[in-house]
């Protein structure tokens, strides 16, 4: 007799959200990304459908960042100094999903520069680039409630994902999101509860649950991976089990940031055996597999030169 | 096993009892009540009854001469029957039989649990009268025959003689205080005293004697020690009538808001005997006033009974609490026995008795016991929930065959500490808010007058018409820019004026902060995400619940309906929560009032298995689960997503 195998049946189907809109959608976008869709925790195709693979994007400041791992500047050190020169370098070269441009300017630690000149910034990378954009406040709530809205304002019609909405300030940014036609993210402490929470207020404001990503927060390996993978896992389980809409939607995880703030990622041992970029690397393939949306805010993945020896290494 | 027939004689009676059964025994089942001021354990000698017919075996005793034992006498409570018997019970050790009122007077009689000398009058039977009327201590009036050459026996013997034919006390005790006095006191008085008896441990003892009939001023305090305020009841033991309750803030707090931080300053140099009376302080002030209000004097209070968690019962009997919060979480005492209220510093008569209800363990205490008790939650085949929404939300789960109790420390916002506006429900406090959607308020301060400020279920109220108006979001946060002055920024943030400076009593608006919310919140969450581990961890679903009892210090005010808005309490059919008031005061006063609401207090104490939260891994994530209005799952609370429009 044959082995039939059991097929786990979901009630519930995880959101598409699309991001980025070309010009025949009132954008200027070459190519747009769609995440979710997914009737089934991922990669099991015979039981569920992954109609969109996952996508990485890259992180990108707007100013210099002076504490990155020198491992993860290399490639850039260049162009750094220009976030339109770098994103399409990402682009480009190392063939991002995405860009996430990280307003990190407006960081009264990093120069407190003006609204008008962060916003202008935006527009030139909208500009230089034809992919998708992340647009990330420099997280500090004040700050963010400054400049999130006026660039949300400049990319207007662009359908950009913007970050980040929390519990404790979400107002300003879903009211610019909503008015400009973006998507949002809704971040919480690695609480599920939280998420959802977030989602409901977001959407209690009339924000529509279809253009919200959840943003979990995550950790490296040997940082809290497994609880935080636990908590998504949960999420999805409740999402697609119980059929609750408030946390069916794509999951957008910051795998690079994680990685990369691991001590090995900065020990010289490991750099010199040309292996901090597969720390990076290893965490962010184990994870891109369950969201369907990430990104780092380094760069990984695919496109690392350091990723197919890095997983030689660790067997 | 063979049965024997056991006749009691003169009467006649019979009954049949399993072989081997004492005699005693027999006789409370044949209904023929001997005397036996030990309660069957040998000791007294007084249960003399004669064998006529019929084998028995009989401990050896000293009690009995050789020539009684000739005659057949043997001790009813030491012999037990091998075969059918005939017993005689000579006059001497007969309880004249109209000195039992009741069944359950026979029942208890022999645990030494009862007695009538206490039964000083029969009130009509009202919901006070659900149990025995038999107080903690009471006074009794005596005229004593003055001793003859005949009638020699001595002064205490003589009291004692005289208080036992008023009823069957087994174990009687006197202080040599009241021992040294006596002899004089009696001739003075012309052998018309009043005696004070009081209940101590199993055995009753002669509190105090003291000359002439002063049985009217007999009245006692029951005592709710919270940990954020104390109330005081002043009760008369003969009428069981409450004749005023005083609530006062526990000037503990000023060493700390919960127990922990409590009972850490307790360590401190110096920092268990502050504690100590600053509850005694409050006590005694509150006794004080009572006292005062009533024209009475300390001296007529001959009774105190405290329920309190554990913690505040440590430090009102000024017992290290350290124990309490270090692990295995273990008390000093949960069964404190009955002591004189001075020992702990009240002040009442001096030799009155203070006795402190018993506790689960270290975080479910006398208040929770005697709420279960006060709730009827333990007496009926239905399952029902207890929550006690104090600075601990303590909740218990059960029937009359199981009870299982957590606590969940909510914080003291609900009792109007640690909210800008908050405070007692008192005179001027705001029970009752309406707010509509062009954000007019209408609210209402109890006592009619101006608003002082904002009481539990004030804030109840509050947090449900802010959210219905939409003036606050699910998460608690206040909606900026709306149009109404009522809203603007604070001190501390947002803030919404329920009551402007010039309706209100004092100088200043009387506000709700956005700070406040989240501490109200935070409060609730912790409250359900309790009761929502309880009844998971026993395998329960909301529905199962028949009653759900809410006790707490709201007042004489809680609307039900925002309550479960809010999402404080489950959303069960509405007419299965029954708001209670103060379950732990009202506990303590019917176990004040009767020795047999004490004992059951005491069983309940014994029954209940405690639940330990902070070793539940689910808990956390209940509470923030529950850190939403009214909650993060909506299909947890349909009635209220129906009314919010969600």
């Amino acid at each position: 007799m044959p082995l039939e195998l059991v097929k786990e049946e979901w009630m519930g189907k995880i959101s598409e959200v699309t991001i980025g809109a070309t010009k025949e959608e009132g954008g200027s976008r070459t190519s747009v990304v769609t995440v979710g869709g997914e009737t089934g925790l991922s990669f099991l195709p015979s039981e569920s459908e992954m109609p969109h693979r996952p996508v990485v994007a890259m992180e990108v400041w707007d100013v210099v960042p002076e504490d990155w791992p020198e491992e993860v500047v290399k490639p850039f050190k260049e162009v750094m100094d220009d976030p339109a020169r770098w994103s399409k370098k990402c682009v480009d070269e190392y063939g991002a999903d995405l860009i996430c441009l990280r307003l990190q300017s407006a960081h009264s630690d990093f120069g407190n520069v003006p609204v008008d000149k962060v916003s202008e910034g935006v527009k030139k990378v909208l500009e230089a680039v034809g992919v998708p954009l992340i647009i990330l406040g420099p997280g500090q709530d004040d700050r963010d409630n400054e400049v999130l809205p006026r660039c949300s304002e400049v990319a207007k019609g662009e359908k950009c994902l913007f970050g980040d909405a929390t519990q404790d300030n979400y107002k300003t940014l879903v009211a610019a999101c909503m008015a400009d036609g973006h998507n949002i993210i809704g971040q919480s402490p690695i609480d599920i509860n939280i998420a959802k929470q977030v989602n409901i207020l977001i959407a209690d404001m009339g924000f529509p649950l279809e253009r919200i990503v959840i943003d979990p927060t995550t950790g490296g390996l040997g940082y809290g991976l497994e609880y935080t993978y636990s908590i998504m896992e949960r999420a999805r389980l409740a999402a697609l089990g119980a059929g609750d809409k408030t946390l069916a939607l794509p999951i957008i995880c910051r795998v690079g940031q994680e990685a990369w703030r691991a001590s090995q990622g900065k020990r010289e041992r490991f750099s010199r055996l040309g292996h901090s970029f597969g720390t990076g690397t290893s965490v962010g393939s184990n994870y891109s597999c369950f969201p369907s949306c990430s990104r780092g805010r380094y760069p990984h993945h695919a496109s690392s030169p350091g990723r197919g020896k890095c997983e030689a290494d660790d067997r | 096993m063979s049965e024997c027939k056991v006749t009691f004689y003169p009467e006649g009676k019979s009954v049949t009892v399993e072989k081997g059964e004492d005699l005693l025994h027999a006789a409370v089942a044949a209904r023929v009540y001997i005397n036996s001021s030990c309660g069957g354990d040998g000791v007294c000698g007084r249960c003399r009854v004669i064998i006529k017919k019929g084998e028995v075996v009989s401990d050896p005793t000293g009690r009995l001469s050789d020539g009684e034992r000739e005659k057949g006498y043997c001790l009813a409570c030491r012999t037990t029957v091998k075969t059918d018997v005939d017993v005689e019970v000579p006059p001497e050790s007969r309880l004249e039989e109209e000195q039992i009122l009741t069944e359950e007077a026979k029942v208890s009689r022999l645990a030494g649990l009862y007695s009538r000398a206490e039964e000083i009058e029969v009130i009509s039977e009202g919901k006070e009268s659900l149990f025995t009327h038999s107080p903690l201590a009471t006074k009794v009036y005596l005229e004593l025959p003055p001793p003859t050459l005949q009638d020699n026996i001595s002064d205490l013997e003589r009291l004692y003689r005289e208080i036992r034919r008023g009823g069957d006390i087994p174990i009687m005790q006197t202080g040599l205080a009241n021992v040294k006095r006596l002899g004089h006191l009696l001739r003075e008085s012309n052998w018309r005293v009043t005696v004070t008896l009081g209940k101590r441990n199993g055995t009753v003892e002669i509190v105090f004697v003291e000359p002439g009939d002063t049985s009217g001023k007999n009245y006692g305090v029951a005592i709710d020690v919270g940990t954020t305020t104390v109330v005081a009841q002043l009760v008369n033991l003969n009428t069981r009538q409450v004749l005023s309750t005083k609530a006062t803030h526990n000037i503990q707090a000023s060493y700390g808001e919960d127990v922990i931080s409590r009972i850490i300053y307790a360590s401190e140099k110096d920092g268990l005997e502050r504690l100590h009376h600053a509850v005694i302080d409050c006590i005694n002030g509150l006794i004080s006033s009572l006292v005062q209000e009533h024209n009475l004097s300390l001296n007529d209070i001959i009774a105190v009974m405290c329920a309190g968690n554990m913690t505040m019962t440590h430090l009102l009997l000024r017992v290290d609490p350290s124990y309490l919060r270090r692990e295995p979480y273990v008390p000093t005492a949960n069964f404190v026995p009955v002591i004189r209220a001075s020992e702990a510093g009240i002040k009442t008569n001096p030799r009155g008795l203070l006795s402190c209800l018993p506790g689960v363990s270290s975080y479910v205490g006398g208040d929770i016991t005697a709420g279960t008790l006060a709730s009827g939650l333990s007496d009926s085949e239905d399952i029902s929930l207890l929550i006690d929404v104090g600075t601990n939300g303590e909740i218990v789960l059960g029937n009359k065959d199981w009870l299982v109790c957590c606590s969940s420390s909510a914080g003291p916002a609900f009792e109007g500490c640690g909210v800008k506006c908050g405070m007692r429900a008192v005179k001027g406090a705001i029970q009752r808010v309406e707010i509509n959607s062009r954000y007019e308020v209408k609210y209402h301060a109890i006592g009619e007058g101006k608003p002082r400020g904002i009481c539990g279920s004030g804030f109840i109220d509050s947090l449900s018409e802010l959210l219905k108006a939409g003036i606050i979001d699910r998460s608690g946060r206040m909606k900026k820019g709306l149009e109404t002055p009522r809203l603007r920024e604070g001190e501390e943030g947002l803030e919404f004026i329920l009551a402007w400076e010039q309706e209100a009593e004092g100088d200043h608006d009387i506000v709700v902060s956005e700070t406040d919310i989240a501490n109200l919140i935070r409060s609730k969450g912790a409250v359900y995400a309790g009761v929502s581990v309880l009844i998971r961890s026993m395998g329960l679903r909301f529905e199962d619940l028949k009653h759900i009892y809410i006790a707490g210090g709201f007042g004489n005010y809680l609307n039900i309906e925002k309550a479960v808005l809010i999402g404080l309490l489950p959303d069960i059919p509405r007419d299965r929560i029954h708001f209670i008031g103060n379950s732990s005061l009202t506990g303590a006063r019917q176990a004040m009032l009767s020795y047999e609401a004490l004992n059951k207090v005491k069983e309940i104490a014994h029954k209940m298995t405690y639940f330990e939260l902070s070793v539940d891994p689910i808990f956390m994530d209940e509470y923030t689960a529950a850190l939403f209005l009214p909650h993060t799952d909506m299909k947890l609370f349909p009635s209220v997503g129906e009314k919010l429009g969600l």
